[in-house]
């Protein structure tokens, strides 16, 4: 599904990959991790086609960097779910016009957007919050909405980019089990964080990137469950 | 693509942004006033210089009494010469009538007898009003048999090119300039409206929208803040150019008249400025990365 084949990316000069090499099956759900600037961010760029890789080649899905066409990315976009720490909401708009926002984009009816924006905001547990503004919603809540937002579109991977980097220790929690409810229903993830204490919680492969390049991690004790 | 969708997104993005539409609009306002104000100062200046023209004619004289033939046959030469537009011959009966209203007396109570020689009035073409086709014409006059004299008025038509030249050469100028300033400053408008809005066009990138659905909406509003530009502008110079033709009196009103059709082509110009800067603006935020958004 998600396949990295000696991947090298240079900014000016500065090396951020070298030579990386990652597979990423459905359903599967993977923690990236690693220091600031050690390339989190840029490995999920790359899957989003944010960013091209300077050599190598990045396959997600049917789509490979060595031949999409520029117009064909907003098509691969909508196959994915995408996340970040600041959410990055529309605030003019209430919970319900920031889902469906997704889902004009893709030209869908009027009654479907409705039926598939209310599904999704049950199943993200804000159903009652349909109607309120973004900034009157606490960070976990905004980010359900973010999360609500990437899934409406039935995506069969979710990239999120800190999902909990501006969250407290018990949403970080929420929003991690959340999106373990989502890979458990069929969607494979992929998640770069800091917090050690969430990838330990979150059960699923571990992958460090470290001096540009990409290691498959073991932790050392059973992770406590959710 | 869901067209109403678009519409819609265009035209609330006027009411999400209220103070940034403002300001755009605002500036289409006083950019068109600035470009409507000189169109209307450089058309009503052409204006009366060309009717200054439009007043030059050429009188030539006959040395003698000639036949009617002789008569007929001049005109007939007159109207193959290249640039005359008519002619009106003038025998010395009608020399004594324009005479009598110039002067207000009779010429026989002056003279025993008529020494006003019969001619021909010579009207230009619009393009021969100038004083090197004047003068052309006035040496293919000169060489037909029974004309001895023709005058006109050489030294105004030459005062009026170089005024023109001159007058064309300023124009010009100052209208690349404001043309330069109006688009500069509606870009740049338009540019920070659309920077205070890049967080939308990164979430539109973010979920797959085609770049042709991010512009849209865009453009809509970009147009829409053209003509309500143009509109603001042409309602503004309406009320001017309305007070100030009152106050200045019929001969310098001449100088604030705006015809209909600047109106019409300040809004076209609002419609048009406001799509370009759009484009141009939005294109650029497209084309960035989104992490760098």
């Amino acid at each position: 599904m998600v396949e990295l084949h000696n991947v090298c990316i240079k900014f000016h000069s500065q090396k951020i990959f070298d030579e990386v090499n990652l597979q990423v099956q459905n359903g599967e759900f993977v923690s990236l991790v690693g220091t600031t600037g050690s390339g989190k961010s840029s490995l999920l760029r790359l899957l989003y086609m944010d960013l091209l890789p300077t050599e190598g080649i990045v396959k997600v899905g049917d789509y490979s960097s060595t031949s999409i066409k520029k117009k064909e990315i907003p098509y691969l976009r909508r196959k994915l779910g995408i996340i970040f720490q600041n959410f990055k909401l529309l605030d003019d708009r209430n919970v319900f016009d920031n889902i469906a926002f997704a889902l004009h984009v893709t030209n869908t009816s009027g009654r479907e957007i409705k039926k598939k924006v209310l599904n999704v905001l049950a199943s993200v547990g804000l159903s009652h919050k349909r109607n309120s503004m973004p900034n009157k919603l606490s960070g976990g809540e905004q980010q359900r909405v973010a999360i609500a937002r990437a899934l409406v579109n039935e995506p069969f991977l979710l990239l999120a980019d800190e999902p909990t980097g501006n969250l407290d220790p018990v949403s970080s929690l929420e929003i991690l089990k959340l999106l373990k409810d989502i890979n458990t229903q069929g969607t494979a993830v992929i998640m770069t964080t800091h917090n050690y204490d969430l990838v330990r919680k979150a059960q699923g492969r571990i992958i460090q990137i470290k001096d540009e390049k990409v290691f498959e991690v073991q932790l050392k004790t059973t992770p406590a469950g959710l | 693509m869901n067209i109403f969708y678009t519409l819609k997104e265009g035209i609330s993005g006027f009411n999400r942004a209220r103070l940034s539409a403002l300001v755009s609009t605002s500036t289409i306002t006083v950019a068109l006033i600035l470009l409507g104000g000189f169109s209307i100062l450089y058309l009503n200046t052409n204006e009366i210089v060309q009717s200054f023209r439009d007043r030059v004619e050429m009188e030539a004289f006959l040395d003698k009494p000639l036949s009617d033939t002789t008569i007929v046959s001049i005109q007939k030469q007159l109207a193959s010469l290249q640039g005359i537009h008519s002619t009106v011959f003038i025998s010395k009966e009608q020399a004594t009538k324009i005479f009598k209203e110039e002067f207000g007396e009779d010429i026989y109570s002056v003279l025993e007898f008529n020494p006003l020689p019969p001619s021909f009035k010579i009207y230009l073409q619009p393009n021969y009003r100038n004083a090197d086709s004047a003068q052309t014409i006035y040496t293919s006059l000169k060489s037909i048999s029974g004309i001895d004299d023709i005058i006109y008025r050489k030294t105004l038509l030459e005062l009026l090119d170089k005024r023109s030249r001159l007058f064309i050469i300023i124009s010009i100028t100052i209208g690349i300039i404001l043309t330069f300033t109006a688009i500069f400053l509606i870009f740049n408008t338009i540019r920070l409206t659309i920077y205070a809005k890049r967080n939308i066009i990164t979430i539109m990138k973010l979920v797959g929208a085609t770049r042709m659905f991010i512009r849209l909406p865009f453009l809509i509003e970009g147009m829409l803040q053209g003509i309500l530009g143009g509109i603001f502008a042409s309602g503004i110079i309406y009320l001017v150019t309305y007070y100030a033709s009152q106050y200045l009196g019929d001969e310098l009103a001449e100088l604030v008249k705006a015809p209909f059709a600047l109106y019409i082509g300040l809004t076209i110009t609002g419609i048009f400025l406001g799509f370009i800067g759009s484009a141009f603006s939005v294109r650029k935020f497209i084309s960035e990365k989104i992490v760098n958004q």
